[in-house]
């Protein structure tokens, strides 16, 4: 690994990343998931749809959703896969998993499992997942690479990784709205919501930061996966990266 | 023939919700097929599939460059009058059919596509900018069907809101007219 790495828009040292990502999330959680319904109209719950709708996720299967956050994909999982199947919701992060917690427990969804850990290092053994899932998380993952392998080792032969991000849209006419909403309106929504402008001038950035399409794709298919198709969304704004293992 | 591919890109996710649907509710047993990868491209569209059969699942892709167990090449008119009940053997005799791999597992595939609960006939036969809109409709009223397993009107909605919003070309309520 380098020794610098990017952050946002700011190069950092390798070894903080993962403490810097730390600040912002343990400074958003709390409003997380409003501040989420905000910036996106709503939208971020439709690709979240569509994503579990593509997850090919059946009865008692083996899911785990990496980076989950407020667990709005484990929800939908935990519903697919009935009480004979198990689903992990899994984060770096302890503030957002308890916001997830809660989340679950407000929503009356019980018996999904709770595990603090980092993408990078995941503590299961090979062969064991029939799907999972990273929703906006992926981004902020130091070594991207290694966590795709991570997740590869983990899923069983016949089972998909999805990966849910945002990307690179084609249209100009989107992209230049895009560009104004992200750096301009989305930080000063951040400010007055959640006294938080840093964080969400960071989130900018960090999709800015984030492999394209393509790039993406090819990341997957390094990882060791068979086979690795996305979907545009909204324009490309955001995409569905779906690995095969065979 | 731009639109078709990206048209049948977004087919690919329907049918294999359409497939696994088949395979929950025991109706097919793709036992056989585990394992294997299969190819299916149409020579006069720009339709190439591949379906992955493992983990009692299927997954459909779209274009990808990786080899497979079998493939299956053919016109779009033979595909209909395979999914018709035409005689694959027949067909592979006349050479109509060209197939890489063994035929008994292609045979299985073709079992398979014909208990789908969508039109992959109109789908295969028709084209054309228009009619591909027209279609969509039709077979987003399936995939809604599929996709919700219920009779909820709620759910229903929201998968064509969903439609909609992510993917317009997609909807309902998609009027535009491809050229
Ligand atoms: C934008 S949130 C996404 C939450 C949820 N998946 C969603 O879609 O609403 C990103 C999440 O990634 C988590 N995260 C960041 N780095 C991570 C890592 N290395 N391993 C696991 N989770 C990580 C953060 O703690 C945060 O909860």
């Amino acid at each position: 690994m380098k020794n610098t790495t990017h952050f946002g828009f700011k190069q950092v040292a390798t070894n903080d990343k993962q403490s810097l990502v730390r600040d912002v999330f343990n400074s958003v959680a709390s409003k997380y998931n409003l501040m989420n319904d905000v910036l996106s109209f709503g939208a971020h719950r439709l690709w979240k749809h569509y994503t579990i709708a593509s997850s090919n996720v059946k009865i008692s299967d083996k899911v785990l959703d990496i980076a989950g956050g407020t667990g709005d994909l484990a929800i939908e999982f935990r519903k697919k896969v009935g009480d004979s199947g198990q689903v992990i919701l899994s984060d770096i992060n302890a503030a957002m998993l308890n916001e997830g917690r809660k989340n679950l427990t407000n929503k009356g969804i019980f018996g999904v499992e709770f595990v603090q850990l980092n993408a990078q290092q995941l503590p299961f053994d090979s062969n064991t997942f029939d799907c999972v899932s990273i929703a906006f998380g992926l981004r902020n993952v130091t070594d991207k690479d290694q966590a795709l392998k991570e997740i590869y080792r983990i899923l069983k032969p016949g089972s998909c990784l999805l990966i849910l991000e945002f990307s690179t849209t084609d249209s100009v006419l989107l992209k230049k709205f895009y560009d104004f909403y992200s750096f301009n309106i989305m930080p000063k929504l951040g400010g007055i919501i959640a006294d938080n402008e840093a964080s969400y001038q960071y989130l900018a950035e960090s999709i800015r930061k984030h492999p394209n399409q393509e790039t993406l794709k090819n990341m997957v298919l390094d990882a060791g996966f068979d086979f690795c198709e996305y979907h545009n969304l909204s324009g490309g704004i955001v995409a569905l990266h779906k690995g095969i293992k065979v | 023939m731009q639109s078709f591919a990206i048209f049948w890109h977004k087919q690919a996710v329907i049918l294999e919700r359409a497939l696994n649907h088949l395979v929950i509710n025991s109706r097919v047993n793709i036992d056989a097929l585990n394992g294997k990868t299969i190819g299916l491209s149409l020579q006069d569209l720009p339709l190439d599939v591949h379906f992955i059969c493992a983990n009692n699942r299927i997954f459909v892709l779209s274009a990808t460059d990786k080899s497979t167990d079998v493939d299956i090449k053919l016109k779009s008119m033979i595909f209909i009058s395979l999914l018709q009940g035409e005689d694959l053997t027949e067909l592979l005799r006349q050479d109509k059919i060209n197939i890489h791999g063994d035929a008994k597992t292609a045979q299985l595939l073709v079992d398979l596509l014909k208990e789908v609960d969508i039109d992959l006939e109109e789908m295969a036969s028709k084209h054309t900018g228009d009619i591909i809109a027209n279609q969509l409709g039709k077979l987003t009223r399936k995939f809604n069907h599929i996709g919700t397993q219920s009779n909820n009107p709620f759910k229903i909605i929201k998968d064509g809101l969903s439609t909609l919003l992510i993917n317009p070309i997609k909807s309902k309520r998609y009027k535009h007219k491809n050229s």
